[in-house]
């Protein structure tokens, strides 16, 4: 049975018989586009164990794999054409295959992109050449071309310890290398299932064919019960990571797990002063304006409540990666070495304030303010329209009108209680990325003070003054909470 | 969508003020939502004094400091009370601020860009901050080694022109920024002037709303000094080759940049090398197919013909597997365009690939934004919006001959310059 769902972008999500195919729709008949995402909740959280990986490389081998009919050579001769080509990306707990095509080529399209999920040719040159480009992804790309992103997969190390959250979701090391092709068709088949599927359709598509289209996925068999996650860790203080390799600045990223998603009434408040600390690529956060415009720290500080992935070049978060557990996060973009005690310092003694005073009116009236408007722009286009609305029915809040529903009678108290009950700096995890970084290690631990080092003039009397309380901003982390390993150790299994 | 349909299909109003500022008003049906560009046609090819690489991208910065009516701290506060999303960037041939926010927000938008395009005032102490806020952006794009690779390309392959440098700069003159503040008052002076300068306004917005509004706030703008010419670079004469090592991990790389002529929208060679980018390295032509699918050589290539102001790069980016294999496909590239050179390619796959470019660049304006990004940078290189279908009318002209001609005249060994990485063992 297929339920079709028809919603607009700011409606409320209902949900389907849990024995059909969940299709949601949003008609825009006056476009051109049409964007078709098939969200699996599938992802890292579903890797069998010693087989960390299997996840994403069954879903690259839909994506980026051949079909029964054609090679992957065959299907990108076909897509070439139409304008079009087949993405694909996921996380810990789904995974979205989807593509944008002009309406003159949407069956043709939307044919292959069946073909692709339905039909997997799962080829030895295909799972050769996928399993090494996740192995190369993981050994070469992030441990020696991406601090930032290597600052925040550490991070996740230590959020989640024994927990499928706790690595890549490329995978480890050991798990892609332990991972067979019948490995991949095994997990394939008992996960790729329709029950996990939404088929989402938006744009200038001709009448019926969402349901034409979802009813070719009826084929797909109905899968077990999804296993729950293991608890996450119990908090037990501070802890620091420190992952040596060449750097030229010290790159940091900072959080703990929340018991909160967009499920949760108190999200939307911790929205707010997620926001109010800063906003993702805006200057107006609190980090952003002390850190960066009044120290000239580094090139950027922000803050968030859930795990954020930024959509390609956009200031916007990349829809369908939701998540059933999340955490909060303060990412700071790399800063001196000298000044990285002092950063690290900062971002806590802000966050605390924030915990400790509440927010300020003012600030609270401003960031309130600015959401009602900004949520706005983060679903410009259908397809991006389309990933909020699966993304209200995974969650059952569509965050983008729960945000325009609440913010107007939301008040500073809301925010104020759900910061104090769920935010707090005592169980801090620090990943810091850099060179050199025993002496700072040794330092932090030791409580000695970090202060910030100055080569620009005439810093206002007022910082100077608040510095001195930052430097010494005790972090209190034992030694027994902190590891130093080098890069090329990471994510080995 | 047919060959002839308008590759900017959307109602376009211009308007010169008696200044020399030109606004371009675009209708994008966008609800509600309007996209306000401001393109400064200066980037940092125009960063013509020794010891200034980068000063255009840091002048970017600057302009986020306020004035005297609107201090750092009130421009922030009214961007977010708009609740907009505003920043800038800067290239090689432009800086361009922009904001996308509601319809309604339009008349504070023109009012506090036309204030801080005029009278943009900061004390140095805070230019000195800011200057260490570049230096973050220079330490964040570090850890990619295609920065010292992109750097290392420019470095070699332009003897004269600013090209020599990328747009953040060389390191030793980003760590000297903070003692350049009288410099920054004169580049202010020089390039941020009307005539330097082009408003674009995309989305749910009339001509007749947005014109008085911006006649009103930049009309008192005044022209200002002359600006300095750039140097013109000699044709290269013999083959450049470098290595960048890298600490720690990484794939092998290989870039190699071919020196092309300055993008026109009518020139025949722009659409060709355009064309040839497409045949030569999408994911369905036979090189990316032999070195990527079959062999497995490579993990990724590409090669494009960015447009620019002046006669820059056609560059190549191949990331391999295996050290050992870097010279094997510095090889296969090689082969294969002069194989493109002598035999072309079939009329089919010709008009696919312009098929292709037509259907994706329309699918791309999907957004104000999206509309408004494309028409800043054609507007930065041309002047004008009429370029993009200029553009796309020359490239529908371009026959196989021309691509064999391309293929031959470019790419030869004494116009290029080619960068390997190699990581350390």
């Amino acid at each position: 049975m297929l339920l079709s769902i028809a919603v607009a972008a700011s409606a409320s999500q209902a949900r389907a018989d849990q024995n059909g195919i969940r299709t949601v729709l949003l008609p825009s008949p006056s476009s051109p586009l049409v964007t078709i995402r098939l969200v699996f909740q599938v992802g890292a959280a579903d890797d069998e164990p010693g087989k960390e990986g299997i996840a994403a490389l069954t879903a690259a081998m839909l994506g980026e794999g051949g079909t029964a009919k054609r090679t992957w050579s065959e299907v990108l001769d076909a897509l070439y054409p139409m304008a079009a080509d087949i993405n694909f990306y996921g996380d810990k707990d789904a995974f979205v295959f989807m593509g944008t095509v002009h309406h003159d080529n949407l069956d043709a399209f939307a044919n292959l992109l069946a073909e692709q999920i339905l039909t997997p040719r799962f080829s030895d040159d295909d799972f050769t050449r996928l399993r090494q480009d996740a192995l190369d992804a993981i050994t070469k790309t992030l441990r020696g071309n991406d601090d930032e992103d290597l600052g925040k997969q550490a991070l996740g190390t230590l959020l989640y310890p024994n927990h499928p959250y706790g690595y890549p979701t490329l995978g480890t090391v050991a798990g892609l290398s332990a991972i067979t092709l019948d490995d991949v068709k095994g997990f394939y088949a008992h996960t790729f299932t329709r029950d996990r599927l939404i088929v989402g359709v938006s744009g200038g598509y001709p009448k019926g064919f969402p349901d034409r289209y979802a009813a070719r996925f009826a084929n797909l068999p109905v899968g077990k019960p999804r296993s729950p996650l293991p608890p996450s860790p119990a908090p037990q203080g501070k802890q620091l990571l420190f992952v040596q390799k060449s750097a030229h600045g010290d790159a940091i990223s900072m959080g703990h797990a929340i018991g909160v998603t967009r499920s949760d009434d108190d999200f939307y408040p911790l929205a707010v002063a997620a926001s109010y600390l800063g906003e993702h690529r805006t200057f107006n956060g609190v980090l952003m304006l002390n850190m960066r415009q009044k120290r000239g720290l580094n090139y950027g500080d922000y803050a968030y409540v859930e795990n954020f992935i930024q959509d390609g070049w956009t200031t916007f978060p990349l829809p369908n990666i939701s998540r059933r557990e999340q955490h909060f996060e303060v990412w700071l973009r790399p800063v001196p070495p000298k000044s990285a005690g002092f950063a690290i310092r900062e971002a806590i003694y802000e966050t605390d304030k924030l915990i400790r005073e509440g927010i300020p009116a003012a600030g609270f009236e401003a960031t309130r303010a600015f959401l009602l408007n900004y949520v706005n722009l983060w679903a410009q286009d259908g397809s991006r329209r389309l990933g909020y609305a699966i993304d209200g029915l995974l969650y059952g809040k569509d965050v983008l009108a729960e945000l325009k529903a609440r913010l107007p009678t939301m008040t500073k108290d809301d925010v104020d209680r759900a910061v104090r009950k769920h935010l707090s700096t005592a169980n801090l995890s620090i990943a810091v990325v850099g060179d050199k970084v025993k002496a700072l290690a040794d330092a932090l631990v030791a409580g000695k003070p970090t202060p910030i080092v100055y080569d620009t003039k005439d810093t206002p009397a007022d910082v100077l003054e608040e510095d001195q309380t930052i430097e010494r901003y005790p972090l209190d982390v034992s030694a027994s909470r902190l590891k130093i390993v080098s890069a090329s150790s990471l994510f080995e299994k | 969508m047919t060959a002839q349909a308008k590759a900017f299909p959307f109602p376009t109003t211009e308007k010169t003020l008696p200044n020399g500022l030109r606004v371009f008003v675009v209708e994008y049906d966008s609800p509600g939502l309007v996209a306000y560009y401001s393109v400064v046609r200066t980037g940092s090819r125009n960063e013509v004094e020794p010891g200034k690489s980068g000063f255009a991208h840091f002048f970017e910065h600057m302009m986020f400091r306020g004035t005297q009516q609107y201090p750092t701290s009130k421009y922030n506060a009214e961007i977010k009370a708009m609740g907009a999303d505003s920043n800038a960037f800067t290239s090689d041939d432009m800086t361009v601020y922009h904001i996308l926010a509601g319809t309604s927000a339009l008349p504070t938008i023109v009012t506090i860009e036309a204030d801080r395009f005029q009278h943009l005032e900061y004390a140095e102490a805070e230019f000195q901050k800011e200057a260490r806020a570049v230096l973050g952006e220079y330490n964040k794009g570090a850890s990619d080694p295609l920065q010292p690779m992109v750097e290392a390309l420019c470095d070699h392959a332009f003897q004269v022109h600013t090209y020599k440098h990328t747009t953040i700069g060389f390191l030793r003159d980003i760590e000297d920024m903070p003692s350049q503040f009288a410099y920054s008052r004169q580049f202010f002076d020089r390039y941020y002037r009307p005539d330097n300068v082009i408003l674009l306004v995309v989305g749910d917005v009339k001509p007749g709303t947005v014109l008085p509004l911006v006649e009103k706030t930049y009309g008192a703008w005044t022209a200002g000094p002359s600006r300095p010419s750039v140097p013109v670079e000699p044709p290269q004469t013999h083959e450049q080759r470098t290595t960048v090592p890298w600490k720690g991990a990484s794939l092998p790389m290989l870039l190699a940049g071919y020196h092309i002529p300055a993008f026109s929208p009518t020139a025949v060679d722009s659409a060709a090398l355009e064309v040839l980018a497409e045949l030569v390295f999408a994911e369905r032509s036979p090189l990316y197919k032999r070195l990527v699918l079959d062999e497995q050589k490579v993990e990724h290539i590409d090669g494009s013909a960015e447009r620019h102001v002046d006669p820059n790069l056609f560059t190549i980016l191949a990331r391999i597997k295996k050290d050992g294999d870097v010279p094997y496909v510095e090889k296969v590239v090689e082969d294969e365009i002069a194989r493109v050179a002598a035999q072309g390619t079939d009329a089919k796959t010709l008009s696919e690939v312009v098929a292709r470019t037509r259907y994706a660049f329309a699918g791309h304006l999907s957004t104000a934004d999206k509309v408004a990004l494309v028409g800043a940078e054609f507007l930065a290189l041309t002047g004008n919006l009429s370029s993009i279908d200029e553009t796309f009318a020359t490239l529908a002209q371009v026959s196989v001959a021309d691509i064999k001609r391309v293929a031959a005249q470019y790419f030869t060994p004494q116009n290029r310059t080619v960068v390997v990485l190699e990581p350390e063992k």
